[in-house]
């Protein structure tokens, strides 16, 4: 089930319409029957009157000649009784306008009087009660009345076909409605079952609102009965959370205090012991090798816990980017230099917002790799532009670069192009991309990777946008002790 | 007219409803996307509308029972379509989670999917033609105009409702009984689809036609709402002949036995 909401409408919905549906079909089999059964006593009624006028007739008249066969309407005397005029009249009218109703009269065998379209044959047996005929190119409803009295027999017949139309028409209406509801009734279980999940829609809202530092509890109050247990759950959840957090964070503090100190320590030891033992003693080298790398492994795993989204707390400011590379080109010339690598500076002032700490880890972790992995002499360019929507930060070196394929795995934690045997020989964790790709995520800009300006060597690109998005998710770093 | 509308109207959205909620709630168990649903309509109504606008020449062809002939062909084809959905289904099922087995799910699927589409067209082809057909002829008469809008619309409405219940139904089950009950709902479409062509056959004269076996109409008749419901489901039929019977039992079991041999090969040779 994708949604409670569209499961409940359509299962409701369709339940309803069906029960609504199959209730009105029944209800309109068994107003057919009804209507049949009405249609039928009329028609009864209807034989009993055409007897009584036709006798009534013949008493006022005696004009009828019982050995002949004539239509209704052509034996019709001024004087004849008003009732059976009415009975003609009606007839003739019927006939006219739907040929619905026929009727015939016998007296031992000879037919005495019929409606203007009946045929001169008997429309139904001789047989008291009802019956189906055709005649006319019609199907027709007869019924049969035997007067004993008179010994007459009273014909009549209605068209089926008009009967059922007459009868539906009727039916129809009372049908109509149920039909004509039916989008009406859509509408109205659409906005019942959306006010019905309206707590729970408000109670996703309001979880998906919350800041990932968010971790105060849920408001517990006007929840219905069926989310109170969600509600106290969650909180329970928030609260064993945030101690979580805080015990992560203090582990993270404690981590950098704890492993800096006895590094430095070590370090301090290693310069003095730099004076006691022969220079270039191989062990001394691998020690301080060591050491320098355990430390930048340290520096980098600090520096990805920090950039962390869950642990990131805002703290954006308006930044000069151009200012801010200035300054780390200024403060890591020396390594650029020791390489006789050509760097330059290159764009103009732009400001963005970002956090500042954050941004300059990723200068520097970009800039240092540009570093490592361009040959001595080389070139180092960083570019920084304005364009309309966004800023570009641009860092080519003339180093080997990186083939195509691995463009994406080189921003997996750990992940060494070549291994630890890269062809550099350069000191490295496999963390300073990763590290980059969580500052760009939380800048909300765009990385890619490409081929440099040079004969070989790789392009770092990174899009900023101008205004960033309202961030829910991010945040900034903690204090670093 | 109503209640005619309903019953032609509901018989034939009730049988295309049916086949498609089995299918959308088997590819929702194996995991397939819907794309083929769109598919399926598309061309179904492309296809209802080309037969449709052209029945009168199709009516003409083996001496003037062609719609008979082409209707229970159609039938036929979608039997062996099933026919053939089934068995890879079995196959995918049975040899899932074998040691060294091959990932029929994947390798499959397309050939699962493509059967859905075809399947589907065909019955939206065929249905879809009757109902424009019915449509055209009745509504000629503004008479009955409303009663038959008004009958489409209640049958219409029934057979989808009947559809989506079914599909959530089949949904709500986990994947094994809902594997088990919408392959034996299929077998029953499938036979039904046997039923159906062979009728369409005798009264094309292509089988013999013979007196019923039995009559069941006053126990259940075939035009009320349940009785249609079986009808699309199970192919029931108040006057079946021998020819008719007989085919629906072999439409039947046919599958039955080619699934429950699969399943033994597998159970055997694993």
């Amino acid at each position: 089930m994708k949604s409670i909401r569209t499961f409940l409408i359509i299962v409701i919905l369709s339940t309803v319409t069906l029960m609504a549906f199959l209730s009105a079909l029944n209800g309109y089999q068994d107003s057919m029957a009804k209507a049949e059964q009405l249609f039928d006593s009329e028609l009864v009624d209807k034989s009993h009157l055409l007897l009584q006028a036709f006798l009534a007739r013949t008493l006022i008249d005696n004009k009828i000649d019982m050995t002949s066969t004539q239509p209704l309407n052509a034996t019709v005397s001024e004087n004849s009784a008003s009732l059976i005029k009415d009975i003609e009249l009606e007839n003739e009218q019927m006939a006219a306008e739907n040929n619905f109703f026929a009727f015939q009269i016998w007296h031992q065998g000879n037919l005495l009087l019929r409606s203007s379209h009946a045929p001169q044959k008997a429309i139904a047996h001789f047989e008291k009660g009802f019956n189906d005929s055709n005649f006319l190119n019609h199907r027709w409803r007869t019924y049969s009345y035997y007067n004993n009295t008179s010994n007459l027999w009273i014909l009549t017949a209605e068209r089926t076909d008009i009967r059922y139309v007459l009868a539906e028409n009727i039916i129809l209406d009372s049908i109509l409605p149920v039909v004509i509801m039916l989008p009406l009734l859509g509408i109205l279980i659409w906005t019942i079952v959306s006010f019905g999940l309206s707590p729970l829609r408000k109670l996703a809202k309001e979880l998906g609102n919350k800041r990932v530092d968010d971790l105060s509890p849920l408001s517990i109050d006007e929840q219905p009965i069926e989310l109170i247990q969600v509600v106290n759950s969650t909180n329970d959840l928030l609260k064993r959370l945030k101690s979580s957090f805080l015990r992560e964070k203090r582990f993270a503090s404690d981590a950098a205090h704890e492993l800096r100190t006895p590094i430095s320590a070590i370090k301090i030891h290693l310069h003095n012991l730099a004076a006691m033992v022969p220079e270039n003693e191989h062990s001394f080298l691998q020690l301080k090798s060591s050491v320098d790398r355990m430390g930048h492994l340290v520096e980098q795993i600090l520096n990805l816990n920090r950039t962390s989204p869950d642990q990131y707390i805002s703290r954006f400011n308006t930044i000069d980017l151009y200012k801010l590379a200035q300054e780390l080109i200024i403060r890591e010339y020396p390594q650029f230099n020791e390489k006789n690598i050509q760097l330059a500076l290159e764009g103009e002032p732009c400001n963005i917002e970002g956090d500042p700490f954050a941004l300059e880890v990723l200068l520097q972790n970009l800039m240092t790799n540009a570093c490592k992995y361009t040959p001595d002499g080389g070139s180092v360019i960083v570019t920084i532009s304005e364009k309309q929507t966004d800023i570009q930060l641009q860092i080519q070196d003339s180093g080997p670069g990186v083939p195509k394929e691995q463009y994406e795995r080189v921003f997996d934690r750990f992940y060494r192009l070549n291994g630890d045997s890269h062809d550099s020989g350069t000191m490295g964790c496999g963390l300073g991309l990763a590290i980059v790709q969580q500052i760009v995520e939380l800048h909300q800009a765009k990385i890619t990777l490409g081929h440099s300006s040079f004969s070989s060597g790789l392009l770092v690109n990174i899009i900023f946008p101008k205004e960033p998005s309202a961030r829910k998710q991010s945040v900034s770093l903690p204090e670093v002790s | 007219m109503l209640l005619s509308s309903v019953i032609i109207i509901l018989r034939e959205v009730l049988e295309a409803a049916l086949l498609f909620s089995i299918f959308i709630a088997l590819s929702r168990q194996l995991g397939f996307d819907f794309k083929w649903v769109a598919w399926s309509l598309f061309l179904g109504l492309i296809g209802a509308m080309i037969y449709g606008l052209n029945i009168d020449a199709v009516s003409q062809w083996y001496d003037g029972v062609g719609q008979e002939v082409t209707n229970a062909l159609m039938q036929l084809g979608i039997y062996l379509m099933l026919l053939l959905y089934m068995l890879l289904l079995s196959i995918t099922l049975f040899s899932t989670g074998r040691p060294n087995s091959i990932n029929h799910k994947k390798t499959l699927k397309p050939a699962l999917v493509f059967i859905m589409i075809i399947v589907s067209t065909l019955a939206i082809t065929r249905e879809g033609a009757e109902v424009i057909l019915y449509f055209f002829s009745v509504t000629r008469s503004e008479n009955h105009l409303v009663a038959v809008l008004t009958g489409m619309t209640i049958g219409g409405s029934i057979g989808i409702s009947i559809g989506f219940l079914f599909y959530y139904f089949l949904s709500s089950l986990n994947f094994k009984w809902s594997i088990i009950i919408g392959l034996s709902l299929m077998i029953m479409v499938a036979a039904a689809m046997v039923s159906q062509a062979s009728l369409l056959l005798i009264q094309a004269d292509w089988l013999p036609s013979q007196l019923p076996l039995w009559d069941t109409s006053g126990w259940l008749s075939e035009r009320s709402a349940i009785g249609q419901l079986m009808y699309a489901l199970i192919g029931y039929e108040a006057t079946p002949t021998a020819i008719q019977a007989g085919l629906y039992l072999c439409g039947f079991i046919v599958p039955i036995l080619l699934i429950l041999g699969l399943k033994f090969k597998y159970n055997l040779y694993p």
